[in-house]
């Protein structure tokens, strides 16, 4: 009897610690997305801005076609993209080229004077700050839930409930960072 | 398990809290075994007439009766507290109430806040005071109002405002307001009932009529001890609780707002610059409020000090922190340039 009772009694404790466990895991999993879709959000504005400044930035730079065509199909790469790992590339990529086009407009006083550019460049620079501030609480979130899974006892079933893995980071390029590791930026006078 | 981000941060000081809270009906109970000591001790309450253990065991058995009796006289006051509180409130800080039309930016920060949460906006109050201070009152839907002094408004940046505003907004979600105010209630009780045993003491301390029970004296030291422990722990407890929803507040807005560092920056310009005045329950609603003495002030403070809030929000939020704030322009500003569009 008393042998059936103890039985009992850790059977239900393991069953709520399973639960509790697997509850918490559902709960983190669940912000992380949500905080990717505050990133989302952010994106598709900057999106929405480009094509407007390429045509700007054409009335002005006629020799940067290359430049231009580079920003262009960023985008179109970051519209199309579905999966995290596809947008975290696009957009990364589209950085780049965004970065590049502020380089070479530096060459062009009237651009920079146009009103239409300062307007479009001071609302993609807001926007670059709040995909940092979303990027930061995403990759936040997602630390959370995988120290969370990773835990004791969590990790034991985490991984019969779908969470077998980690979530991935929101990297700013792994790209950049090899080349930056390979060739460190110099200064040339 | 530790917390290890903002979220779990959060759950482990709800966990606190429910704790907290759960004491306090077994200080009460503890303190009604008190005063039954001592009331038998002074020979009002019959005792065994045996030992110390049965007169100690005779008063555990009349708890039966008297936990009740002691529920209702709670559930009467409670009625009456609770309803009352609001309109206290609502006397003592001379707040005025803004609109959207005399304050947009301010009142847009509340409504994109509410509006994100699925909350009807509270009223929006403006108390022209330079402290730097905020809060939020309220029992229910309809009622909740947050406040704000005139020197918040000018001192802080767009992005900080919106980070004490989610603090207060999430008080408001996590019904702060309620759990303060039944947690005030029930220190008033206990605090009313420790008062009414010394005041007791006091008068039949002359009156020698213990004729009957040989345990009077370690009967009504015990009782005293009751007393006076249920007395303090009720008081520590209370602000104990404070401080974990201070904690939950600021992660909250960390929540709602994306932003650590408007969050720490905002402490920074508060810190040293909140003194506002307010009665006992009012202050505890506060953004921020430390104590003006000093010595055991850790235990006996609504809130955290600032620095550990900043550090939490550190650990848990991946914020940045600024360092103290001197009144320069620019403070912060390094990280939220969201001053040059205007959010429409």
């Amino acid at each position: 009897m008393i042998t059936w009772i103890i039985i009992g009694v850790v059977v239900l404790v393991l069953l709520f610690v399973v639960v509790g466990g697997y509850n918490k895991l559902v709960a983190l999993d669940q912000r992380a997305d949500q905080s990717f879709a505050d990133i989302d959000v952010q994106l598709k504005q900057r999106q929405d801005l480009i094509p407007n400044l390429v045509e700007t930035v054409k009335g002005y730079a006629t020799h940067e076609r290359g430049t231009l065509d580079a920003v262009t199909q960023a985008r179109a790469a970051a519209a199309g993209a579905t999966s995290v790992n596809d947008k975290v590339q696009a957009e990364n990529m589209l950085t780049g080229a965004l970065g590049r086009l502020f380089a070479v407009s530096e060459a062009y006083p009237d651009l920079k004077a146009n009103t239409n550019f300062q307007q479009l460049s001071a609302e993609l620079s807001d926007i670059e700050n709040k995909l940092a501030a979303a990027r930061r609480f995403f990759n936040n979130a997602v630390g959370e839930f995988n120290a969370v899974r990773r835990q004791f006892p969590t990790v034991l079933f985490a991984g019969l409930f779908g969470f077998a893995s980690d979530k991935p980071f929101f990297d700013v390029g792994e790209g950049d960072r090899a080349a930056m590791n390979a060739a460190p930026p110099q200064v040339k006078f | 398990m530790g917390a290890v981000g903002l979220q779990t941060h959060i759950w482990a000081n709800n966990t606190r809290s429910v704790i907290l809270l759960v004491t306090f009906p077994i200080l009460l109970i503890g303190i009604i075994y008190g005063i039954q000591l001592i009331l038998m001790g002074l020979g009002v309450l019959p005792g065994s007439g045996k030992a110390l253990g049965d007169d100690m065991a005779l008063a555990a058995s009349w708890l039966g009766a008297t936990i009740p009796l002691a529920l209702v006289v709670a559930a009467v006051w409670f009625a009456i507290a609770y309803f009352g509180s609001q309109t206290m409130v609502d006397m003592l800080t001379g707040a005025r109430k803004v609109e959207r039309r005399t304050e947009p930016e301010l009142y847009n920060l509340l409504e994109n806040l509410s509006i994100s949460r699925g909350l009807r906006t509270p009223t929006l109050r403006v108390i022209d005071n330079d402290s730097l201070n905020a809060f939020a009152t309220g029992l229910h839907e309809g009622q909740y109002s947050i406040t704000v002094t005139r020197g918040l408004v000018q001192s802080l940046t767009r992005d900080e405002l919106e980070a004490v505003l989610a603090h207060e907004l999430t008080h408001v979600i996590n019904k702060d307001v309620r759990t303060m105010v039944i947690a005030s209630i029930f220190a008033g009780i206990i605090s009313v009932l420790a008062e009414l045993v010394f005041r007791a003491l006091l008068y039949s301390g002359g009156g020698r009529r213990r004729e009957d029970n040989k345990n009077a004296m370690p009967l009504i030291l015990i009782g005293i001890a009751f007393a006076v422990v249920g007395f303090v722990l009720a008081i520590v407890i209370r602000m104990m609780l404070s401080r974990t929803r201070e904690y939950v507040a600021d992660a909250g807005a960390v929540e709602l707002t994306k932003n650590p560092d408007a969050m720490i920056s905002a402490l920074r310009k508060v810190e040293g610059r909140s003194s506002l005045k307010g009665p006992d329950e009012l202050q505890q609603l506060f953004l921020d409020n430390q104590p003006d003495g000093v010595g055991l002030e850790g235990m006996f403070a609504s809130h955290p000090p600032i620095q550990k809030r900043i550090d939490a929000l550190i650990r848990f939020g991946g914020g940045r922190d600024p360092g103290p704030w001197t009144g320069e322009e620019a403070f912060g500003s390094s990280f939220s340039a969201s001053t040059s569009v205007p959010i429409t």
